[in-house]
């Protein structure tokens, strides 16, 4: 019993040690390579960032099928808007921190709508969010004219590149090696996220609708508040990944960008123990759930695997962890 | 027409049976079961039991919360696997792998948590997993036609088609019955059938219950109201600690006696003696309020009986806000208020502590200190939580309402019945009320929890409190309150003080009979 209760608390993150191990094994240096490790990190911030929103809304029992095509929207915003400030003689680092500002906004204001219809107009969270996966998407391929929106601020991939020099490492040519920003913010939006949902009460609320929303209800709790302000955070954190995306691509496929993001965000949150029931889960979970996912990719590249199987293999990851707290609820 | 006295019940019983308990003369041992353990990651719910049920017996099985009795019952229904230990039907060992399996030993439970499906109708819930069909076709005519009969034979108020959702909680408990009615078993286990149930219900259960006696029927009846029990069943076993006590004839057995068995120690006079009755102005008034009148002054306890469905816990949500009133006034301290939602209700000191603690009284899944604190966290922080605040207050109440959990951290699922009602209670007045609502507050709670529960709305009340409680035990409002209102049908019918408070008259006003 204590076993199994292990490893369906700390099973992702065993598996995550594990294939670290198996990395550490078979490709020795390669993979213990400070850029790999930093890669790692960074690689799928942008879902990271997405998917700790994402967690949030889950504990509130809620869920958010949008967020993939939001990214594409606020993507594009950001680069229309980079543009625009910086034609319009603004300096390129005002232009963009202006457009990083904007993209958020307008994740914020999508996620207060997909809030709105979900809190107060009682329609549930699953179609709700699922007319928001056809919306958000048109409104970025209207926003990019069915195509790519390319950034004509050359410092926009300046910051995707960018970061904080690691101390005492240099890279081949003896330049400092960087850790990405894109890096930086998922590990701060995380241990903000971390705070809100084990320290204020917000995040006692969150959980409190998540776990049993009439006797929530019954507390002199608002719940419709509660629903709609998990949302509209997701939504700003949307934002947030979409300007991570765009700095890194220095343009914006209005059609491509994004596609599939729900799905990894959610496999993340599910695959980091929280409960797809509401009422529980868990931050930290999630950022091991997207590593985990993030190094189950890099290994397909690393052994040469064709990258047709990366699917089944996530797919298989899922159901694992699912059928694992499965387990865990039966054993409590 | 009250048949809380074990004799009248008994011959009744008996009488319907044409001398039922003579068909034990065969003493053919029906279920047997060995030497159970069972053991869960903090205790040892059950402690080597070995009990025999009889064919055609009613066998009640009585104890505390946590002595075991639902554990065991969960073991015989297939819910739960045990730890160790056998089971033997008919002298053949039989293992139990889980509820169809059971099913087909003929063994039916029927669960104290409800466990229908809302949209479907009472026949299609009857059936469920177990339609008659023909050529791959659902006979809907053969199911409603069956489960009508069994419904007759409750005296149901509906019908097979109706949508289950649209039942109170009392027809919803008789579908149950009338599930595992339907599938002829021949081990029948009931588990609380009659929390909810009206007395009439009830009565009709018994009948029920008599009939398949006959039947030859085996009958685990599990209840928390003793007289009930010895009324209606042939052998009791009292459980205490998840140990077996004693198993002992029904017929001489006194409700104070098993009380007795099941603490473990005598019980004092199950009703601490009242406070005296209050004068002053009310704090809380009713005019016309939901089609109901009524008065609670600071420091007195206010019953509010009547029959399941009546409308009392109706008129306690409209109160609080949690549903929309109809018309009528609201004086608290002879101030005219309107109460749009929970959040008014709080502010102006009412608490109302809900009969359905599961679904709207506590959080399950959260943890102790965190349900005492969920009413009532703005005072632990507004943005950020003083966890520390939040565990000494629950500490406080640990000590004060003497709640027994070892564990504040752990999820409050696994508390015992009692002590989930202290916890709730204890939330509520966190909120520091000056009105308390307690719907159905003993509901599910053991002996010794009960006489505590008395003991803790009558401290309550002797601090001020102006106390509102609503009650299906006629016995628990004569006995610790005040005055009691009397609702029918939505609307208050009667008001009884001092000496005009007995079963007779409450039960003539609830089910609305003249006075004899």
């Amino acid at each position: 019993m204590k076993r199994a209760n292990l490893l369906s608390e700390y099973g992702a993150l065993l598996a995550l040690v594990l294939l670290f191990i198996v990395n550490v094994v078979t490709r020795g240096g390669n993979f213990l390579q400070v850029e790999n490790l930093r890669n790692l990190v960074s690689q799928d911030a942008s879902v990271g960032v997405i998917a700790i929103g994402m967690t949030l809304v889950i504990i509130a029992g809620g869920i958010d099928l949008s967020v993939g095509s939001m990214t594409a929207m606020c993507g594009a915003v950001v680069i229309l808007l980079a543009n625009k400030f910086a034609a319009g003689g603004m300096g390129a680092n005002q232009a963009i921190l202006c457009a990083a500002i904007g993209s958020v906004l307008a994740g914020a204001v999508a996620g207060l709508f997909n809030g709105l219809v979900v809190a107060y107009g009682r329609v549930a969270a699953f179609v709700v969010t699922l007319g928001g996966l056809a919306g958000f998407r048109s409104i970025a391929l209207v926003l990019g004219d069915g195509g790519e929106i390319r950034s004509q601020v050359s410092s926009l991939q300046d910051f995707g590149f960018g970061g904080i020099p690691i101390p005492f490492v240099k890279d081949a040519s003896g330049g400092p090696v960087l850790f990405y920003w894109s890096a930086v913010v998922f590990i701060l939006v995380a241990l903000g996220a971390g705070f809100v949902l084990n320290r204020t009460r917000f995040g006692r609320y969150v959980i409190a609708v998540g776990a049993n929303p009439r006797a929530a209800e019954y507390s002199a709790i608002n719940i419709q508040m509660v629903r709609l302000a998990v949302y509209t955070i997701l939504g700003a954190l949307v934002g947030l990944g979409a300007m991570l995306v765009a700095a890194k691509m220095n343009s914006v496929g209005t059609g491509s960008v994004g596609l599939y993001y729900e799905l990894d965000a959610i496999a993340a949150v599910v695959i980091g123990g929280t409960s797809l029931r509401g009422g529980k889960g868990r931050i930290w979970g999630t950022v091991v759930g997207v590593l985990l996912l993030t190094l189950i990719s890099n290994m397909i590249t690393a052994y040469h695997i064709d990258t047709n199987w990366q699917g089944l293999v996530r797919g298989i990851v899922i159901l694992v962890a699912v059928l694992i707290q499965r387990g865990r609820k039966e054993n409590d | 027409m009250v048949h809380r006295d074990p004799n009248i019940s008994r011959e009744t019983a008996a009488g319907f049976t044409g001398g039922g308990r003579q068909v034990r003369i065969l003493h053919v041992p029906k279920l047997e079961v060995h030497n159970i353990v069972m053991e869960f990651p903090a205790v040892r719910a059950l402690d080597g039991v070995s009990l025999s049920f009889e064919r055609g017996e009613v066998h009640g099985i009585v104890g505390e919360n946590g002595a075991g009795k639902s554990t065991l019952m969960k073991i015989l229904g297939g819910v739960q696997r045990p730890t160790s230990g056998t089971m033997e039907l008919d002298d053949s060992p039989i293992s139990l792998g889980g509820v169809r399996e059971a099913l087909r030993h003929g063994i039916a439970m029927i669960h104290q948590e409800l466990n229908l499906v809302d949209e479907l109708t009472v026949a299609e819930n009857v059936f469920l997993g177990r339609e008659v069909t023909k050529a791959g076709l659902l006979v809907r005519t053969r199911m409603v036609e069956e489960t009508d009969k069994i419904l007759r034979q409750v005296h149901a108020t509906f019908s097979a088609s109706d949508k289950v959702a649209n039942l109170s909680i009392a027809g919803k408990q008789l579908v149950e019955i009338a599930k595992a009615v339907a599938v002829d078993a021949s081990v029948l286990i009931m588990d609380e059938p009659t929390a909810v149930l009206s007395e009439p219900e009830a009565e009709s259960l018994f009948e029920l219950i008599a009939k398949l006696k006959a039947h030859g029927t085996t009958v685990l009846y599990i209840s928390h109201r003793l007289a009930e029990v010895c009324a209606i069943c042939d052998r009791i076993t009292v459980l205490r600690d998840g140990a077996w006590v004693t198993t002992v004839e029904a017929r001489g057995a006194n409700p104070a006696e098993l009380a007795r068995l099941m603490v473990g120690r005598p019980l004092q006079d199950f009703y601490p003696p009242k406070t005296a009755q209050p004068e002053g102005d009310p704090a809380l008034e009713l005019r016309g309020f939901c089609g109901a009148n009524l008065a609670v002054r600071q420091g007195e306890i206010l019953g509010l009986a009547g029959l399941v469905g009546a409308g009392r816990t109706e008129l306690a949500e409209a109160i609080v806000g949690a549903r929309p009133a109809s018309g009528g006034e609201i004086l608290i301290d002879g101030r005219p208020q309107r109460i749009r939602n929970q959040k008014d209700a709080m502010k102006l000191g009412i608490a109302y502590v809900s009969e359905d603690r599961k679904g709207l009284g506590l959080h399950l899944s959260l943890n102790v200190i965190q349900n005492v604190t969920m009413a009532n966290l703005r005072a632990y922080g507004n943005v950020v939580l003083n966890r520390k605040a939040e565990s000494s207050s629950a500490e406080t109440w640990r000590s004060d309402l003497d709640i027994r959990a070892g564990d504040f951290h752990s999820e409050v699922l696994s508390i015992s019945g009692g002590n989930q009602q202290k916890i709730a209670i204890a939330k509520w007045l966190e909120t520091k009320p000056r009105i308390l609502i307690l719907d159905e507050p003993t509901r599910g709670v053991d002996v010794g929890a009960k006489r505590e529960m008395y003991k803790l709305i009558q401290r309550l009340a002797a601090e001020g409190m102006a106390c509102i409680v609503i009650s299906s035990e006629l016995p628990e409002i004569l006995g610790i309150c005040h005055r009691t209102v009397v609702m029918r049908e939505g609307r208050v019918v009667g008001e009884l003080g001092g000496n005009e408070m007995s079963e007779e008259a409450v039960m003539h006003l609830a089910a609305g009979v003249a006075a004899a």
